[in-house]
């Protein structure tokens, strides 16, 4: 009999001893490897700061609110700015890029109208470049949509701990992951209530049961729990414990995404990063633990102010703040910001686009779970003010056409035409939806859009700014039969017209006698160098922008065309780096040389031509005259598409307005289009465009109508560039070689 | 020679004089209208004459033309900018070129090239950037980058002999170290232009 029992006591021995064993290695490895699923960061282009630079006040003061900067009367600690007639104080909270550390700094910034004229730190010192650090514009999220802001125990705020500790488990630094005294307690507590009414559990235990266990409260559950408890706390220390809890806890709810830890709750919360946060606000979080939505501070602002002062008190109670603390903290207000779709809302075109372009090389789940920090060159300022244009023009042409206006779209593609950099996307005129990116996906008719490549192939195969071109009435046989008569805008033929006239006054039928003499291969050839990558049809038509193609495709050829044909594929994403900084993948500045410098230059004169005299010239009557714009009208058949390509020195924008239903509208593209990229231009105020002359071009006076050489001073004439040796010979008279009509110039000058 | 002129001038007079009008000027167009060539199938045939461009035709009547009066200035779209104004290159453009040069003389030419990329998006008009971007480029091996890079360099710098030099020389190098002795001897020769 002893022998058996003894027997039955070895099994059960063993039983429990390789239990232990089994539960012990999944204690340690959950929480050795990796415990968390974090969702991919995407941020915005870091804001650059150096002397000298065109930033102005506002612009400033856009991009601090944007990073949730508390503008205070003292700027003493990190997020917080004193902001001044002409000058602010910024105390920055640093960043860690993958390219090096900008450490926090607090420094002033002096202003000189919309110039940022000086920059100093703390010590007086000038700063010749600063980086604000990168607003965070969106998360790639799991499907379980829980989301986190890991943080490091060291950089929680004071108190954190302390208040945690003393409202969930006061022995906290005493026990051994569980409490017995506690249990007893909430034994008794539970007798007397006659039903489970409180836990009695650690904070080693609660983490166990959100780590490792479902979340009944069934005994099992908590037979499994306390063993477990004391397992971690065998392998881990204190801190450890408690870092993992402040990460893991659960804070609270936005929509279907469930809010963990103090990092996201802090800016869930408070919006601002939780090394930032006071006393109050931390007593508050601290209390929230025992029931995020019992004491939600929105839903139920009197519980959580209770709650608060409670734990404050315990705090005081226990010695850990003083009672000058206690009492400041008690009687501010609750201080929670409203509810904001954390992470999300503000830029969904163009975190499409980045998505898209991460799928490419990244799988779905590690994009949700490694927690990688995606860094683009998203522009928050030019998005604004993209979006702010794109509203006021579509408001103005509502009033202007009523009920023809009706039911608008458009998307909008904003780059940086130096660095192949987009900076801004619009995907439709509710520009926080989510939904159908027509600036990626509308595929519509391009219309003249088209017309640049057609004389840029015809430029490159020897025809100059100056060859005459025939506007008249011409058809083409189809291959189904079918006769191609195009027509232009006005239904008039032009008759002789030159060839950069022709394209500034978007002429239909000599730009399809042009590019049939210059075949369509040689159309269709360029469309591609210059970056159109998908089929593209060989009819006719497509000398006139039958072709449909996305902003996002035009935006791309237009970039090589304002980077005197150099391409560079439109750059989204700068740097993917895993969740230590460490650079997963770079895109690089690329670029490659597609058509000669020299003939993009002519291209880009009869381009300019469009906006000082042709198709764009409106442009002007809001716009500088110095600004020297490029661009090119569009307007699909029937009207049913309007849309404006052009750039400057340093923004190139392409719009587009129509209708879902492709329904005709009732302006053209300069009617519609244009006005929403001149309205963008005069708020973005860019630097204006400088053709520099290429070494292999020349300027010659033309007499306009005839097209022979001419010079400055005789009338008619007009300065136009030509490849070298490319210039007519022969010359008009004006007497300028001839002695005799010089002396009757002046006889004619006396009796006028 | 100078007999020469004379006849030139003298026909030129001649042929004004023979013209109805020197000041009603048509221009005489020529038809350059030719048959369609046998087409591919599913090209395109027109049915009319190919439409024929219209030129001007060498030789012909002189035409005369007023001058200008003093106020009547003539419409500027794009003047050939000779040489862009050098601006002096702002403090942060030389702080991170200078960075650069330090993390490439030491060999971190990744940490280089972030940096001048970092100084292309605040001066992109600057050549310098150019030159030690497309150097780096080299220094890594990617011949056909530097190479482009340095080939925008040269459109940028249009009208500048320093840096005009300095990038075609670069050239030379990049597409001597790439094996295009024949490249590097042209690039060599267009340097030596400035």
């Amino acid at each position: 009999m002893l022998r058996w029992l003894f027997k039955l006591g070895l099994v059960l021995t063993v039983i429990l001893a390789v239990g232990l064993i089994y539960l012990d290695a999944q204690v340690r490895s959950k929480f050795e490897g990796k415990r968390w699923a974090v969702p991919a960061k995407v941020y915005a282009r870091p804001l650059e700061l150096y002397p000298g630079q065109n930033l102005s006040r506002d612009e400033l003061r856009q991009e601090l609110k944007g990073l949730n900067y508390r503008f205070v009367r003292s700027a003493d600690q990190p997020g917080a700015v004193e902001w001044a007639s002409s000058r602010a104080r910024i105390h920055t909270r640093g960043f860690n890029f993958p390219d090096g550390e900008e450490p926090a700094r607090n420094m002033l910034l002096t202003f000189s109208g919309s110039t940022l004229s000086d920059i100093r730190d703390a010590e007086g010192r000038r700063l010749p470049l600063v980086r604000l650090e990168p607003m965070l514009i969106g998360g790639i999220y799991p499907k379980s949509n829980e989301d986190r802001d890991l943080i490091k125990l060291e950089e929680a705020p004071p108190h954190l701990a302390q208040a945690l500790v003393a409202v969930e488990d006061r022995r906290f630094y005493e026990h051994w992951g569980v409490s017995f005294k506690g249990i007893a307690r909430a034994m008794w507590v539970n007798m007397r209530a006659g039903r489970f009414v409180q836990g009695g559990s650690t904070l080693t235990q609660q983490l166990i049961k959100n780590f490792y266990l479902t979340s009944d409260r069934t005994l099992s559950r908590k037979l499994l729990e306390l063993p477990m408890a004391m397992l971690l706390e065998l392998h881990y220390d204190k801190d450890e414990i408690l870092e993992a809890y402040l990460n893991e806890v659960y804070l609270g709810q936005s929509g279907n995404r469930a809010i963990h830890g103090f990092g996201l709750a802090s800016q869930y919360y408070f919006a601002r990063p939780v090394q930032e946060l006071e006393l109050d606000q931390v007593a508050l979080l601290a209390g929230m633990v025992k029931g995020p939505s019992w004491y939600d501070p929105r839903r139920h602002p009197e519980r959580a102010l209770e709650r608060r002062n409670l734990v404050l008190k315990m705090l005081r109670d226990q010695g850990q703040i003083s009672q000058a603390e206690y009492d400041d903290a008690r009687q501010r207000t609750l201080g929670v910001v409203k509810q904001r779709s954390l992470h999300k809302g503000a830029f969904p075109a163009y975190l499409d686009l980045v998505k898209r372009k991460l799928r490419e090389e990244y799988r779905d789940e590690d994009l949700s779970t490694e927690g990688l920090r995606v860094f683009t060159a998203l522009d928050p300022l030019v998005q604004t003010r993209a979006e702010a244009a794109l509203e006021t023009s579509i408001q103005g042409l509502e009033k202007r056409y009523g009920q023809k206006a009706q039911g608008l779209e458009a998307s909008m593609v904003v780059t940086d035409p130096q660095t192949g950099e987009v900076l801004a996307l619009i995907g439709g005129r509710e520009t926080r939806y989510q939904g159908f990116n027509r600036a990626l996906d509308a595929l519509r008719p391009i219309g003249s859009l088209v017309k640049p490549a057609v004389y840029l192939a015809a430029l490159e195969k020897g025809y100059t700014l100056n060859t005459l071109l025939e506007d008249e009435p011409f058809s083409v046989k189809l291959p189904d039969g079918s006769l191609w008569q195009p027509q232009n805008f006005d239904h008039r033929s032009h008759g002789l017209v030159p060839l950069h006239r022709s394209l500034a006054l978007s002429y239909n039928q000599s730009t399809a006698r042009l590019g049939m003499e210059v075949g369509l291969e040689r159309v269709i050839d360029m469309l591609e160098r210059l970056g159109a990558e998908r089929e593209l049809k060989a009819y006719p038509s497509l000398l006139l922008g039958a072709q449909s193609l996305s902003p996002l495709e035009l935006a791309s050829i237009y970039q090589t065309i304002a980077a005197n044909g150099f391409r560079m594929p439109l750059r989204v994403i700068r740097r993917v780096t895993d969740a230590e900084g460490e650079e997963l993948s770079r895109y690089p500045f690329t670029l490659k040389q597609q058509v000669k410098p020299e003939v993009v230059h002519l291209l880009q004169y009869a381009l300019q031509e469009a906006g000082r005299e042709g198709t764009a010239r409106s442009a002007y009557s809001v716009l500088p005259q110095n600004l020297n714009l490029a661009g090119k009208t569009g307007t699909s058949n029937d009207q049913r598409d309007s849309w404006f390509a052009g750039f400057t020195g340093d923004r190139l924008a392409v719009v587009w307005l129509g209708r879902d239903d492709n329904s005709q509208l009732p302006f053209t593209g300069s009617g519609g289009a244009l006005r929403v990229w001149t309205e963008f231009m005069r708020r973005e105020e860019p630097e204006p465009f400088i053709a520099t002359r290429p070494a292999g071009v020349e300027y010659v006076w033309i007499d306009e109508t005839t097209g022979l050489r001419s010079d400055e001073r005789c009338e008619g004439s007009r300065l136009l560039p030509f490849l070298m040796g490319t210039a007519p010979e022969e010359k008009v008279d004006c007497g300028l070689d001839n002695p005799v009509r010089r002396s009757l110039d002046w006889f004619r000058n006396w009796f006028n | 020679m100078k007999k020469v002129y004379l006849m030139v001038g003298l026909a030129l007079v001649v042929t004004g004089c023979a013209g109805p009008n020197p000041y009603v000027y048509k221009a005489p167009v020529e038809d350059r209208s030719r048959t369609p060539q046998s087409s591919e199938p599913g090209t395109v045939v027109p049915v009319d004459p190919v439409p024929g461009v219209k030129v001007t035709p060498i030789g012909g009547a002189p035409v005369i033309r007023a001058q200008r009066e003093e106020e009547d200035k003539p419409v500027q779209i794009q003047a050939p900018v000779e040489q862009v104004v050098s601006q002096p290159q702002s403090p942060a453009v030389i702080a991170l070129l200078e960075t650069a040069r330090q993390d490439s003389s030491s060999g971190n030419l990744r940490t280089a090239q972030n940096r001048l990329e970092r100084a292309l998006r605040i001066a992109p008009r600057d050549p310098e950037v150019y030159i030690q971007l497309a150097d780096v480029q080299r220094r890594q091996g990617q011949f056909l980058q530097a190479e482009q890079v340095a080939l925008k360099g040269v459109s940028v710098a249009a009208g500048q002999k320093n840096p005009l030099r300095r990038l075609w020389s670069l050239i030379a190098d990049i597409r001597q170290e790439a094996g295009n002795a024949a490249g590097a001897a042209e690039a060599r020769q267009k340097a030596a232009a400035y």
